[in-house]
């Protein structure tokens, strides 16, 4: 298929992806962390938005973080210390988690990656007041986000960077929908690789990019029914390529995910009538909450048992950070709802690499023979 | 038909040679460092012991740690599902098992079939393995086959608090400068095992009754004590280091 | 000490805080008011230890602290039964152990006093955390009654426009809710009152907390994690102002005749964090060993912290931003700032910082709070990992050893 190396190309080394755009376009780089990031604004004002993982190592931030933070924190927090992140003209951090919100300070006071930006979003989203509070804080973060760049947002801009969202994340739901109905068209590392590409490539690129793929996969020949055990898989932060070919050589098809770097990411269409940065507001405030925000108490639950009944899959596989509180939290109610509608589900802790003696391999294949085909 | 089960461990591999639904023969090796030589081996001790022919056997499974080295295997399924079907095979009506083997512990909930309903695993850590005990044994210079009959003895089990092997073992040193009876820490090592599985068995809601396979299933100590804090009788196969062999060749019987 | 053949040491009898006694009345009649509330009617509510508890005591609601009671388990050495009992429930070893252990009580009415009463609603302020959301939703899924959840947006360099109205609209929006639980109005006039009591507990609080900056000092910061359960619990109550009024003049009392926590007072030194509620005793008499007082501790001190921002007079009005920048909800550059000045006020010669695997707000951006202490004082810190319940992370001899170590450097220095 002729889009994806590209696509693979820049999930597997997404900085010097930035480096070269920046040093060709002269755009500026906009770090970001987490799916809350109102990114149309940094669109908006002409720059890239570049969503920050760690790429492995951690060392450097033992000065700094103690061993019971996540991997994604410490990754981040290494890359920046060893220089890596140097290219950014600046970091904006949304209110998230304890972690993320410590990093902020702890990466203010050490690390010089241009400017720094908190979007202090509410953590509640289901009242009229938290819905105000949200947008009153993009309205700031478009003023923070002007200042930081020098540069004046216009309205139009902001209406053509969400109307821009609207069809990547529009393009990416009708990807993830294909290949629900015929797994066999792309796999679930190819998938992964796409929404990972997505947040750090050059969004005007990645639209055209994403209707060529979804259009080159309508037209693909279905190829009958694929072996395999369908399962859906549950989580936050998948940094790792890996964990979606381990589920698929051990004889599972991943039907369907509410991953922070899947699903969630793209889900939510924006408003284009009436104030664009409410409608952008609304949108962050309606889609399927992050455990780390609240927005009613069974709501994750009955998403994923409705992702599940929906794609038809056998099973759910949680997949979290390990140290990732509020992930952990919600976990034994979650399962709970599903063993009371007889969905097996298994839960493996990410940590920043695959533990090497294949226990992921293991846990999977044992999993999935348990399931009925 | 005759089918055959082995299950390549990280300290032993064991093979099961199955006939007609029948416990026909098995064997036991140590693997030492070549997982692929020890699952050969053991499939030649087997055959010449039972005096079968290789091309006799109809369908062979391999599992364990070292699963994926066993190149004549016609599959290889998890130790999860095979030691579910064995323990099934030993006593029809267990409904969990749990296994503490060298490197890991897990739990297994079965259903009347034998089938696999829900597991949990400790793979990432040493503390309430197989290795825990070995790493106290050196510490406590005790050979490890007595750690059982001694801790039955003990009077006043010591208390090990530590969550990580290295730390419990600087623990037991401490309490052995202080004088504390070896039999009396054995027994708090034992205690300290029993906790770990059971929190982790704990999770999954395990039914009686309740069968502990693998290789510690051995130590009676730890048998008492994992009964101790699951609440619940624990049965203890004489087969119980086989049953992930058995399991597997049991398995092959359907494919 | 009646019934024991030794007699009673009258130098540590002399040592010894006299208010203790009422205190423990205190706590203990609060506790039984609490279990037996539904036979007098009362509503009870579980609230968070930052959480607002002055409108609740407006509104005759029995405010109960699931914090106070995880440090109550951790005191009775319970800690590691109920964080196992979690782990079977499914909970993380990770997670906060305060939430463990209050999760895996109440289906079995655990812990030191048979368990807490059930809540009829619950009061939810993330100010000091976002695991207390988490938790607390887990509460209000299993004892299916309101939650009421104040969001208190952190404030890294500052607390914002945006922020304070938000809050300030939370505020009003709370009472609501209590009055909808209650089936009652709010009385604003009794608000006021309470407002002025809170206050003054608040100011009478920190007097206490004064004392200690006296050389040698009254009392310790161990003694200090004894007795800020009332200005937690009942803040906005007269108890809570007659019983830190007897314990100031104590205070000055043990000044006066030259009585100090730590007989032999050499050096002195500033705690960082939460308790490790199942050794207190263990490390009060560790340090004193070494002629070491823990003088004070920035623990205790948060809950007289927000005095600069309210206004007795308006305390509805300034509630908002004074429950917002208390000590865990602020950027840790100013959290260095206060530590600093508080090694200036108490004059210390040393800060330990208990790195405390439970709580993620105060433990991550230690290492930084401890450079920043150590480039602008130059005094030694001394790392204890640990937690703050489950004793199953508590590495005695290896804790030891660093204790000793310090002290030498202490010391030596």
């Amino acid at each position: 298929m002729k889009n994806l190396a590209l696509f693979h190309e820049i999930a597997k080394n997404p900085y010097d992806y930035a480096k070269k755009v920046k040093k060709e376009s002269g755009r500026k780089v906009v770090g970001y962390f987490c799916s809350y990031t109102p990114e149309e604004i940094i669109d908006a004002a002409g720059a890239l938005p570049f969503r920050i993982f760690g790429r492995g190592g951690d060392s450097l931030a033992d000065a700094h973080l103690q061993a019971y933070s996540c991997s994604l924190v410490r990754g981040a927090l290494h890359d920046a210390l060893s220089g890596g992140l140097d290219f950014l003209d600046g970091v904006v951090f949304p209110h998230t988690c304890d972690s993320i919100q410590r990093l902020s300070d702890i990466w203010r006071i050490n690390v010089k990656t241009g400017f720094h930006i908190d979007a202090v979003l509410p953590v509640k989203l289901d009242t009229k007041s938290s819905g105000e509070y949200m947008a009153d804080v993009l309205k700031k973060f478009l003023r923070d986000i002007e200042n930081g760049l020098g540069v004046k947002i216009a309205e139009n801009d902001l209406k053509s960077s969400v109307m821009k969202y609207n069809r990547i994340r529009s393009y990416l739901g009708k990807i993830y929908r294909i290949r629900r109905e015929n797994p066999s068209l792309i796999g679930s590392r190819d998938l992964h690789a796409i929404v990972r590409a997505s947040m750090v490539m050059e969004r005007d690129l990645l639209v055209e990019e994403l209707a060529a793929l979804a259009g080159s996969l309508n037209d693909g020949k279905a190829a009958g029914k694929t072996a395999g055990k369908k399962v859906v898989l549950a989580g936050g932060v998948c940094n790792l390529p890996d964990i979606f070919s381990i589920i698929e050589d051990s004889g599972g098809i991943v039907v369907g995910d509410d991953f922070c770097t899947g699903s969630r990411y793209f889900e939510g269409e924006i408003g284009i009538n009436g104030d664009i940065v409410e409608s952008i507001a609304k949108r962050y405030k309606d889609r399927i909450n992050c455990p780390a925000k609240h927005s009613g108490l069974l709501t994750r639950g009955e998403h994923i048992l409705k992702l599940a009944r929906e794609s038809g899959a056998k099973g759910v596989i949680f997949l979290f950070l390990k140290f990732c509180d509020p992930h952990s939290f919600d976990y034994p109610y979650l399962k709970d709802m599903l063993n009371r509608e007889g969905i097996p589900s298994m839960l493996f802790e990410i940590e920043e690499q695959l533990p090497s003696e294949g226990q992921f391999k293991t846990r999977c294949e044992a999993f999935l023979e348990m399931l009925e085909a | 038909m005759i089918t055959l089960g082995i299950d390549v461990g990280s300290i032993t591999a064991k093979a099961a040679l199955v006939k007609d639904g029948k416990l026909l023969s098995t064997a036991v090796i140590t693997t030492g460092y070549n997982s692929r030589n020890a699952g050969e081996s053991v499939f030649g001790k087997i055959l010449s012991e039972a005096g079968i022919e290789r091309s006799e056997i109809g369908g062979i499974v391999a599992t364990g740690y070292g699963r994926n080295s066993v190149a004549f295997a016609g599959k290889s399924i998890t130790e999860i599902t095979c030691h579910a079907a064995g323990a099934h095979f030993l006593n029809p009506a267990v409904r969990s098992v749990i296994d503490i083997g060298g490197q890991d512990s897990k739990a297994i909930v079965m259903d009347a079939a034998g089938k696999v309903r829900d597991f949990a695993m400790n793979d990432k850590c040493a503390a309430g393995t197989g290795r825990f005990l070995e790493v106290m044994a050196r510490a406590l210079e005790v050979d490890i086959n007595d750690f059982g009959k001694m801790s039955l003895e003990a009077d006043n089990p010591a208390r090990i608090s530590s969550l990580c092997t290295v730390f419990a073992e600087s623990e037991v040193i401490s309490l052995i400068a202080k004088g504390e009876k070896r039999k009396n820490i054995i027994a708090g090592i034992h205690e300290s095992i029993g906790s770990r599985v059971a929190a982790m068995a704990g999770r999954l809601g395990l039914t009686s009754p309740v069968m502990m396979t693998g290789g510690v299933a051995k130590n009676i100590g730890v048998v008492k004590a994992l009964e101790g804090k699951t609440g619940k009788p624990i049965e203890v196969s004489e087969m119980a280091q086989l049953t992930g062999a058995i399991g597997a060749a049991l398995i092959a019987m359907t494919l | 000490m009646t019934g024991n053949s030794q007699t009673p040491d009258p130098e540590k009898e002399k040592r010894k805080i006299k208010s203790v006694k009422k205190m423990k009345e205190i706590m203990t009649n609060y506790y039984m008011e609490a279990k037996t509330a539904e036979q007098t009617g009362k509503k009870v509510a579980w609230i968070t230890s930052g959480g607002p508890v002055e409108p609740l005591i407006v509104m005759d609601i029995i405010p109960v602290y699931p914090e106070n009671h995880g440090a109550m388990i951790g005191a009775s050495k319970m800690g590691v039964a109920l964080c196992e009992k979690s782990e079977e429930m499914g909970y993380s070893r990770d997670l906060c152990s305060y939430a463990r252990a209050d999760i895996a009580c109440a289906p079995a009415n655990g812990g030191p006093i048979g368990g807490l009463p059930r809540p009829d609603m619950l009061v939810c302020c993330n100010n000091i955390c976002g695991t207390v959301l988490k938790w607390y939703e887990v509460q209000a899924r299993y004892f299916n009654v309101p939650l009421f959840i104040l969001d208190t947006p952190f404030s890294h360099t500052g607390f914002s426009d945006e922020a304070r109205k938000y809050v300030r609209k939370q505020v009003d929006e709370y009472i609501a809710f209590l009055e909808m639980v209650c089936g009652k109005k709010c009385d604003y006039d009794r608000m006021a009152e309470v407002g002025k009591l809170s206050v003054q507990g608040q100011r009478l609080w920190q007097a206490v907390l004064d004392t200690a900056a006296h050389k040698p000092a009254p009392m310790s910061a161990f003694d200090a994690f004894f007795h800020l359960a009332l200005i937690v619990t009942l803040r906005g109550t007269s108890v809570v102002v007659d019983y830190y009024t007897g314990l100031l003049a104590e205070m000055k009392e043990r000044i006066a005749s030259g009585i100090s926590a730590v007989p032999n007072e050499k050096y002195r030194l500033l705690w960082d964090n939460l308790p490790i509620w199942y050794r207190t005793k263990w490390l009060s008499e560790k340090f004193a060993a070494h002629d070491a007082c823990l003088v004070a501790d920035t623990y205790t001190s948060a809950w007289c912290g927000s005095l600069k921002y309210i206004n007795e007079n308006d305390f509805l009005g300034t509630m908002a931003e004074g429950y917002s920048r208390i000590y865990l909800n602020i950027g840790v550059d100013e959290m260095a700032e206060t530590v600093i000045e508080m090694i200036d006020k108490y004059d210390a010669d040393g800060l330990v910082m208990h790195s405390n695997r439970s709580c993620k707000p105060y433990s991550l951006g230690q290492y930084d709070i401890q450079r920043i202490v150590q480039e602008k004082r130059k005094i030694p810190t001394l790392m204890i990992e640990a937690d703050m319940v489950d004793e199953r992370n508590f590495a005695e001899s290896q804790i030891e050893t660093r204790i000793d170590a310090f002290m030498e450097v202490l010391k030596a220095g």
